[in-house]
């Protein structure tokens, strides 16, 4: 437990102590501002010309049921962001293992005394607690948006669940993919690529079987993603996610041992 | 009838008896005390001791390429030996299999008699490696990596206290312990890259080209601090250094395109000029 603790540690005072840390945090804060008073304009425009055109006013029946803050602004925002974040992750996590390996710094963490199973571990713990981090930062205006439109404090957190979830699964993915490679780029490119795969395999229903249709749903992360946004918590779903991160930080592990076998 | 059932399942899976590894963690073998083999079974009658590193029919490939080949070498506890070699010639491999970085791609090697590949993190207990400093943490400040390194070994807090204290006395480090170490001079990023090593107090101290880069004057220090390093423990450094090798090593070994050329005494090896010329002319480039 203390190489593990120590690991972390270290981890942690690595990732602070370099400004990319600010800068995701900072861009990521951006992003989400951008997207959010973006379809809160349009919003605005929209109640504004029916309330002109009908002659009805705001407060008058006149306006449709669907022009309402959550499905103009709060559903929009919701499924950008799980978009923004297959992007923006990959990124992130880029860099964990594949710098530590093109620079050796790994083997010289292992010739320190901490096993590749409590290194793994610990660049999981922290990478995936950075990404919260980043959802927490991201969720500030959207939390506004559902507690100033009333949807409730329950859908509130199911909401924030899902794109935890949703972050975590994404992330370890580009982990796993940064395990793999001593290039940041490649490790980027992968992770993309894997989550972008994973984000959705509707487009591959016209060509396979009504059986692998089903089994590819289940494997896809945006109808999970989507049940959360809409406010619906099932344990299935978050055991899927748990289960891609378990996938990877397995995957993870594995790496190091086809290293040594390797080179 | 269990002890002798379990003898036999150690020999099947070339298992050391308890007592190597019980022997191999102690401070006894830092002087290379000779150890019955036999105690275990109640027969005092002496045997040789364990050595400190054991390669046989060692080789290793990284796909097409032959980094290591039939490598024969036995170095003993308390030693001091230097592999010789051009870039290229299969030291830092031979080091990295030591320290069970990698696994053999044939032959067997033992570090005080366990398996770097089956057991590293036993191996590493005992063994200290120093690597290239570009290896090294350049935004952390010596002390929090030394104190991590002190801590990855398992250390209590004071303990860990104590032996920061301990290695940066040996190496001389106290100037810059606040200071990080990408804006350490070299030859200080070199001593760090050895305190890390030495931290755990190990009987076989590993040290990957010591003298790379730095200028004589900086070579000269380390050369004295690994020279004092060197009656406690067995050392083992490559190099290209002739000079660093007659220094710091009683023995050497050759090394050229991954084969062993020549191996012996330092002040023999120096003055025969024949397994020499492999490393001069950089055959094994």
């Amino acid at each position: 437990m203390r190489p593990f603790l120590a690991l972390l540690r270290l981890e942690l005072l690595q990732l602070f102590s370099q400004p990319a840390a600010y800068l995701a945090l900072s861009g990521v804060a951006a992003i989400t501002a951008l997207l959010f008073f973006d379809h809160l304009r349009l919003y605005n425009q929209l109640l504004f010309v029916y309330a002109t055109t009908t002659l009805g006013g705001f407060s008058a029946d006149t306006i449709p049921d669907h022009v309402n803050l959550w499905d103009q602004v709060f559903f929009p925002v919701a499924e950008q962001l799980g978009i923004t974040w297959l992007a923006a992750l990959p990124l992130v996590t880029m860099r964990a293992f594949a710098e530590e390996r093109a620079r050796g710094s790994d083997e010289l963490l292992l010739c320190a005394g901490v096993g590749p199973g409590a290194l793994v571990l610990a660049k999981f713990a922290v990478g995936l607690c950075f990404a919260l981090l980043l959802v927490a930062v991201s969720f500030v205006y959207p939390a506004t948006a559902i507690a100033r439109g009333g949807l409730g404090a329950s859908h509130l957190a199911a909401v924030f669940l899902g794109l935890s979830l949703h972050a975590i699964a994404v992330a370890s993915l580009g982990l796993a993919c940064s395990a793999f490679t001593q290039s940041q780029l490649v490790a980027a490119v992968a992770g993309w690529a894997s989550a972008f795969v994973l984000w959705d395999f509707s487009w591959a229903y016209p060509f396979v079987s009504e059986r692998a249709a089903g089994f590819l749903d289940a494997l896809s992360l945006h109808p999970r993603y989507s049940a959360f946004a809409e406010g619906s918590v099932e344990l299935g779903h978050a055991v899927y996610f748990a289960a891609v991160a378990a996938v990877c930080a397995a995957l993870a592990r594995l790496s190091f041992d086809l290293r040594r076998a390797g080179g | 009838m269990s002890d002798a059932r379990s003898r036999l399942a150690r020999q099947r899976t070339q298992e050391p008896e308890p007592w190597i590894g019980r022997y191999s963690t102690s401070r006894s073998f830092d002087t290379g005390a000779e150890v019955s083999l036999r105690c275990v079974s109640g027969n005092p009658s002496p045997a040789p001791a364990i050595p400190a590193l054991e390669a046989r029919s060692l080789g290793r490939r990284f796909g097409a390429v032959c980094a290591l080949a039939e490598l024969d070498l036995r170095i003993e506890a308390g030693e001091g030996f230097a592999l010789l070699g051009a870039n290229g010639a299969g030291k830092t491999t031979f080091l990295r299999l030591a320290a069970g970085l990698l696994v053999p791609s044939t032959g067997e090697l033992r570090v005080a008699g366990q398996c770097p590949s089956r057991h590293p993190e036993r191996v590493r207990r005992v063994l200290g490696f120093a690597m290239e400093t570009s290896r090294l943490q350049p935004a952390l400040r010596v002390e929090s990596f030394l104190r991590f390194a002190a801590a990855a070994r398992g250390m209590p807090r004071a303990a860990a206290r104590r032996a920061v204290e301990r290695v940066v006395a040996e190496t001389g480090l106290g100037d810059v312990l606040r200071r990080a170490i990408g804006h350490c001079s070299r030859g200080y990023q070199q001593r760090v890259a050895l305190a890390q090593a030495l931290i755990g107090e190990p009987s076989v101290l590993l040290v990957d080209e010591p003298g790379a880069g730095l200028d004589p004057a900086q070579r000269l220090e380390l050369w004295q601090l690994l020279a004092g390093l060197r009656g406690a423990r067995t050392l083992v450094i490559s190099t290209h250094d002739l000079e660093e090798a007659r220094r710091l090593a009683d023995r050497a070994a050759v090394l050229s395109q991954g084969r062993l050329r020549a191996q012996g005494p330092v002040g023999e090896l120096l003055r025969d000029p024949a397994p020499l010329s492999l490393f001069r002319s950089g055959a094994g480039a």
